[in-house]
């Protein structure tokens, strides 16, 4: 729900940026630099998350006489986008934004100066998974940096496993058999005898329906020329629909429930769960359950769908935006983001992270780790685009409505299709 | 004193209310017991009642993690001045409203009323950006102004000021009153319990008021509780029970304005009963 959320708001504001384009000055003002540059940064993270980003960007604040940051803390993800749409057009932006999809902000305007950005040396590129990259793009081009970033992972309740008699030393690589084994979860694991004891469900079903797209082959959308387009209702995509409503139908994920999917996970009601890589470390330590994790399954080839958040430059001055590089680099330092990621709950953007000792240490304290750090590699995002909360949305209905029974897989992508095409004309 | 005897049917009336009591009580308990208890306490299943172990922790941390008491500060302060001038903008407009005769009467009723059919969300923007050229971004004025006019407030106040008898209104005009005193002096004394809720109402409105603060300040100085208590908990973990110990303290000043204004709520829901 709180995606849905997320993606009305983004919907809601989407309509606002396109006249920001007009307001926002688009040359970037050529003045003498001020002997302290005062930088704005806005970020959307709350809790520990919050504290670990401003810890680290006061390091970078106390470092650096030059520069003088300015935090404030700009509420959730959904916030956030009302927040920097509405300073966008009246001209008070921050200058940098930690924020979900904040590479839309920019790429609308048509800021794609970060392509230029991370060609610095000091920043290595290159080490940055290329899947991240892919989440950090506007419509194909690069638009932010990846910052704080997780996937989702299939974990188990292993007392429900062991008492189904489920070997998982060799999980199973596609959702087809993956679905079998849910079923035998479901059949011999529920050990209360509970009346709502399930095999599967996913905290997040609009995320993990994009990956299980992808993994069958089909790009969610597509380009067309200048355009782009829905593809998620083609013949590859109603087979993933379909799948998904095979899971309701064989009574193995209850239908219409994804808000309750982690109660019951940690109630011992739910034998599997596909939920964020960050809960790794809270359910590990909770008592309630044992936890274990599993690679995610696949349909034709391994990948999953990234979320979470990135550091976007929105400032046309050009000295802002040096010291908000500067900044950046300074928070994606391997070390640095490394630290942030563990500490969170995200994973690692960096490839050398892996071979870092703090990732050596987590993996040594909870192996599971070691299956999100493994999945790094199959990360993938779909193209970035104004209308991807509307998106989001329409998968949401879809999915109900096919977990309902109110429409037929090919029925519900095909509406939802539509609606997307409506919204973007 | 003569006690009476409780009858069956008392006793089931009682066992009813008291059944109720808890049930609307129990938020508020779970709330101060969660205020206590740990991480494994908040998420374990079944649920632990009682906490572990009795810490004060959480209370610490929550003034660690946030400046609670200047957001409490202006809390407070920017919901009394928004109630204080949202009731005094909404007496006079029911007033005029339900008891004033003026061209274009209805129409202005009929635009107030729609605006309550307008979602925030909608408005948001063009607010800000009203709000921004008049230079108050981050600032008291750019939190208070914009949030005082309440169709609800007027609608709530205008039923109850239509009760009170013209009668009155025409003998206070024969003993020499002019608008000014037949609002003072005859429309607000009859209708005090109406006021009394509609204090209520607005200053729990404002009190918990989250996104028209975030958009509007961007520095500490000028932020509010809800924004603070937003900030301990995050979209991936939450530590509700450091969020459990900020509302604890942060539903003081609701319950201070409940205490003294309940008499009028209850009187007022009471008179909504009665016939002419």
């Amino acid at each position: 729900m709180k995606k849905l959320v997320l993606c009305m708001a983004v919907l809601l504001v989407a309509g606002s940026l396109l006249y920001a384009t007009g307001a926002a000055e688009q040359t970037p003002k050529t003045t003498p630099r001020p002997a302290v540059v005062k930088l704005q940064v806005w970020y959307a993270m709350s809790g520990a998350s919050g504290e670990m980003f401003v810890k680290q960007a006061k390091e970078f604040d106390d470092a650096r006489a030059d520069i003088e940051l300015e935090l404030t803390y700009s509420g959730s993800y959904a916030d956030t986008a009302t927040k920097v749409s509405a300073a966008l057009l009246s001209g008070n932006a921050p200058d940098v934004a930690v924020m979900a999809a904040g590479q839309l902000y920019s790429g609308e305007r048509g800021d794609f100066s970060m392509e230029q950005l991370i060609e610095d040396p000091e920043f290595n590129k290159n080490d940055i998974f290329e899947g991240m990259w892919e989440y950090a793009k506007y419509e194909g081009r690069i638009a932010s940096v990846p910052y704080g970033i997780s996937t989702q992972v299939l974990y188990y309740n292993k007392k429900i496993i062991d008492k189904a008699g489920i070997d998982l030393s060799n999980p199973p690589k596609t959702w087809h058999e993956f679905l079998a084994i849910a079923k035998q979860a479901q059949q011999r694991g529920n050990a209360t005898n509970s009346s709502d004891f399930w095999g599967f469900d996913t905290s997040d079903g609009v995320w993990l329906i994009k990956s299980m797209l992808y993994q069958n082959g089909n790009k969610v959308v597509d380009k067309q020329g200048e355009n782009i387009v829905p593809v998620f209702q083609d013949a590859k995509g109603i087979e993933v629909a379909t799948f998904w409503k095979r899971l309701v139908d064989e009574g193995v994920m209850p239908s219409a429930q994804h808000n309750n999917a982690e109660k019951k996970f940690l109630a011992g009601n739910l034998a599997f769960i596909a939920a964020s890589s960050n809960r790794i470390s809270r359910w590990t330590t909770s008592d309630t359950v044992e936890l274990g994790a599993i690679p995610m399954p696949s349909f034709t080839q391994r990948s999953l769908a990234l979320g979470g958040n990135g550091i976007v430059i929105l400032t046309q001055n050009e000295h802002n935006r040096q010291a908000g590089w500067e900044l950046i680099k300074h928070l994606t330092k391997t070390e640095n983001q490394t630290a942030f990621a563990l500490g969170t709950g995200y994973l690692p953007i960096r490839k050398s992270a892996l071979d870092s000792q703090i990732v050596k240490d987590s993996l040594a304290t909870n192996p599971n780790y070691k299956v999100a750090f493994d999945q790094l590699a199959t990360t993938w995002a779909y193209m970035h685009f104004g209308e991807m909360g509307s998106m989001d949305a329409n998968f949401w209905y879809a999915l109900d409505e096919i977990e309902k029974n109110v429409l037929t897989p090919a029925e519900a992508m095909d509406k939802a299709a539509k609606a997307l095409l409506k919204e973007m004309e | 004193m003569r006690h009476r005897k409780l009858t069956g049917y008392n006793w089931t009336v009682f066992i009813i209310l008291a059944v109720g009591s808890i049930v609307m009580a129990f938020p508020f308990i779970w709330m101060i017991l969660s205020s206590f208890k740990t991480t494994a306490d908040v998420y374990a299943y079944p649920p632990r009642w009682i906490p572990s172990s009795w810490d004060w922790h959480n209370y610490s941390e929550v003034f660690r993690m946030i400046p609670f008491f200047r957001y409490y500060f202006n809390s407070i302060y920017t919901s009394v001045a928004q109630t204080l001038l949202e009731i005094t903008l909404s007496v006079t407009a029911a007033f005029a409203l339900s008891k004033l005769r003026f061209p274009g009467r209805n129409f202005l009723i009929n635009l107030i009323r729609s605006t309550m059919f307008v979602p925030m969300i909608v408005t948001l923007i063009p607010l800000y950006l009203l709000v921004s050229r008049a230079g108050w971004i981050d600032t008291y004025r750019g939190i208070i102004l914009p949030q005082i006019f309440s169709a609800f407030t007027i609608f709530l106040l205008m039923s109850f000021f239509v009760t009170v008898p013209n009668d009155l209104l025409d003998s206070a005009k024969l003993d020499g009153c002019g608008y000014y005193r037949i609002l003072t002096k005859v429309i607000i004394p009859n209708s005090m319990t109406a006021i009394g809720t509609a204090v209520m109402f607005s200053f729990l409105g404002h009190w918990k008021s989250y996104t028209w603060p975030l958009i509007i300040t961007n520095k500490t100085n000028y932020r509010t509780l809800p924004i603070g208590l937003k900030y301990l908990v995050q979209e991936s973990s939450s530590e509700y029970q450091v969020m459990m110990a900020a509302s604890v303290m942060a539903i003081l000043p609701v319950l201070i304005v409940f205490m003294f204004s309940e008499k009028q709520l209850v009187r007022s829901v009471t008179l909504t009963g009665l016939k002419s």
